[in-house]
């Protein structure tokens, strides 16, 4: 099981006329590894993982998620389908301002149905894993960008997903704070029924992924296979 | 998720006071407007009012508001009494009179002549004296608001001796009412002497005051006097209405309050609307993070109307208590122009729902922007 995307394309329509962003992809995620997908601006990194996220719609062939066809998926089947099996690291983080850690992060299961109690718990534990324990009261805006990046990480796989998507996790970061955040995504996000995919320009954390998958021009140009010895954590723990 | 919308809310404290304000300033515009509006349109028909004894007040024809009486003669009132159907008729007289103190001060007064065996249209309640005292020579009863207007400064008190329309006239009592549509001081006295007073000798009565018998309603027998006296005679809730009607039409008054009341309706939508559609903008980005999350807009639009309802609820609770605070302070002063106003519970009510379909329709565009964004945004840095 793992996230299979066969002959992908995908247009968007301009002023100047139908822009071609995806030409015919060919994506495999497999469970239990990381996946970093790299290359120039523009290539159709992020539109992948849009369409992947069921966030965008309206792209042509095949894309299975962990046995879901995200193609043939309705605008309000896509709802349940990201709340469910997805979980999302974004760039600048994008955590709730009005919302400590421990509520960011339970914010996926209570829009599940946990009720708040039960979800802070577990929110508060999960930092806890982190070591953020002693920050959870705090708002992010009381956090550092290595610490908020790792409440979001909690809040992305609090509800146990089976496919993390990240996007540029460490952009905004400094390198040391971006290994940190690296090594912690292979330590808690990689598990043998998830699969993690990581978009990323920094080639300082190619190092972490299990194969790097290149992209040009809304191609796939080249798959690498990353040996296990180069990871700098061989552990892989698991959350669920 | 309404405990996040809270949160999310709550967290902007200056916006979040910034629309609980909006909201409150609209809330006290609208409803203390509207509450002097209607006290106004209450207090235009004093006198008919305060002689509540009366369900049918006869008059000329050409009468078309209370203020406007003209005199009939003494004859009119057995005519009434003579129509099938009336229990009593008596007559009241009602005049504008030169007022002159000990002291050569000269005011314009209103002098209410009650009929002197009945006492009916006489004030129902005395501050100092009694009725009784109506029967002394020469006595008037004046209402606090004008023996403060009248002798400033001066401690509310019986003995005062005046000149109304060149009669000596001594005060013996002190009665409290209402405001009134033309703010004079008022002056009660029994209709014989007030007759004097306003020099008032061939017709020297402008309403007949009558009651029907019992089984009978005062709408039927109103007309019965109409068809044997020719006078126009009205239930006391039509004579009512016409001087409401009369006042909207001829004075402006209704324009001027709408004008208030609209820009209070304008300034809550305006401020109200462009804080939250500010408030929506800058979370905008949070809310396609919930939508990415997984969270639909169902969700979404009871988050944000959730914050709505808040708001408009804690703002109406701010502004409603200060309009209530307003009328608290001032109508229970014995004089100026504000005494015995009120908010009509109606208002209290209306203004409440008005202001919270006010919010959420300034929500709406807000709300459609959120609802339609890109959660793919969360992508684009």
């Amino acid at each position: 099981m793992s996230v299979i995307c066969k002959d992908v394309k995908m247009a968007f329509k301009t002023a100047a006329g139908s822009v071609s962003v995806l030409k015919g992809v060919d994506f495999v995620a497999p469970a239990g590894m990381l996946t970093m997908l790299v290359g120039p601006s523009g290539c159709g990194k992020t539109t992948l993982i849009s369409l992947i996220a069921g966030l965008l719609r309206g792209a042509s062939g095949s894309m299975q998620v962990f046995g879901h066809e995200v193609s043939s998926m309705s605008a309000s089947m896509l709802v349940p389908y990201r709340l469910k099996n997805i979980g999302f690291i974004f760039q600048q983080y994008n955590l709730l301002a009005g919302l400590t850690a421990s509520e960011n992060v339970a914010v996926p299961l209570v829009a599940s149905g946990f009720d708040w109690p039960s979800a802070l718990a577990k929110g508060k534990a999960l930092l806890d894993t982190l070591g953020l324990g002693a920050h959870a009261n705090k708002l992010p805006s009381q956090l550092s960008g290595g610490q908020q990046q790792r409440v979001a990480i909690a809040r992305a796989l609090v509800h146990s997903p089976k496919l993390l998507l990240c996007d540029e996790p460490t952009a905004a970061l400094d390198g040391q704070a971006g290994q940190a955040v690296m090594t912690l995504l292979r330590d808690l996000a990689v598990a043998e029924d998830r699969a993690a995919i990581v978009v990323t320009h920094d080639p300082r954390v190619y190092s972490f992924a299990d194969r790097v998958v290149h992209m040009e021009d809304g191609l796939i140009s080249k798959v690498e296979s990353v040996s296990s010895q180069k990871h700098p954590v061989d552990s892989h723990s698991t959350l669920h | 998720m309404n405990l996040v919308a809270f949160k999310i809310l709550l967290h902007d404290k200056a916006k979040y006071v910034a629309l609980v304000l909006g909201v409150s300033f609209a809330t006290l515009l609208i409803s203390q407007q509207s509450a002097i509006f209607h006290s106004l349109m209450h207090a235009s028909t004093r006198d008919i009012l305060e002689a509540n004894q009366a369900d049918i007040w006869v008059m000329k024809s050409s009468v078309e508001t209370l203020d406007q009486g003209y005199p009939i003669a003494e004859l009119s009132v057995n005519r009434v009494r003579s129509v099938p159907g009336v229990q009593w008729a008596v007559p009241y007289y009602q005049s504008t009179a030169q007022l002159r103190t000990e002291d050569g001060r000269m005011k314009l007064v209103q002098v209410i002549g009650i009929d002197d065996l009945s006492m009916v249209g006489a004030p129902q309640e005395m501050l100092i004296g009694t009725l009784d005292d109506f029967d002394q020579p020469d006595a008037i009863v004046m209402d606090i608001a004008g023996y403060t207007n009248i002798f400033p400064g001066v401690a509310p008190q019986v003995g005062a001796i005046v000149e109304i329309g060149q009669r000596r006239a001594v005060v013996v009592g002190i009665c409290y009412i209402g405001a009134s549509w033309s703010g004079m001081p008022r002056v009660y006295t029994r209709r014989s002497l007030g007759v004097s007073m306003a020099r008032e000798t061939l017709n020297p009565v402008t309403y007949v005051l009558a009651r029907a018998a019992s089984e009978h309603s005062p709408e039927e027998v109103a007309k019965q006097i109409t068809k044997a006296t020719g006078l126009k005679a009205r239930t006391r809730a039509e004579f009512m209405d016409d001087t409401r009607t009369w006042i909207l039409k001829y004075s402006g008054i209704a324009e001027n309050f709408g004008i208030t009341i609209l820009m209070g309706v304008v300034i809550g939508v305006a401020i109200v609307g462009q804080t939250f559609y500010m408030f929506s903008v800058e979370n905008l980005k949070q809310f396609a993070t919930l939508k990415a999350i997984g969270i639909n807009n169902w969700v979404i639009l009871r988050m944000i109307m959730t914050q709505a309802l808040f708001v408009s609820t804690i703002g109406y609770c701010l502004g409603i208590g200060a309009a209530n605070l307003f009328f608290a302070m001032t109508s229970t002063q014995l004089s100026g122009g504000l005494r015995g106003m009120f908010m009509h519970p109606l208002i209290f009510v209306g203004s409440g729902i008005f202001i919270v379909l006010v919010t959420l329709l300034a929500c709406v565009v807000s709300v459609r922007k959120v609802l339609t964004v890109d959660p793919a945004v969360v992508f684009r840095g």
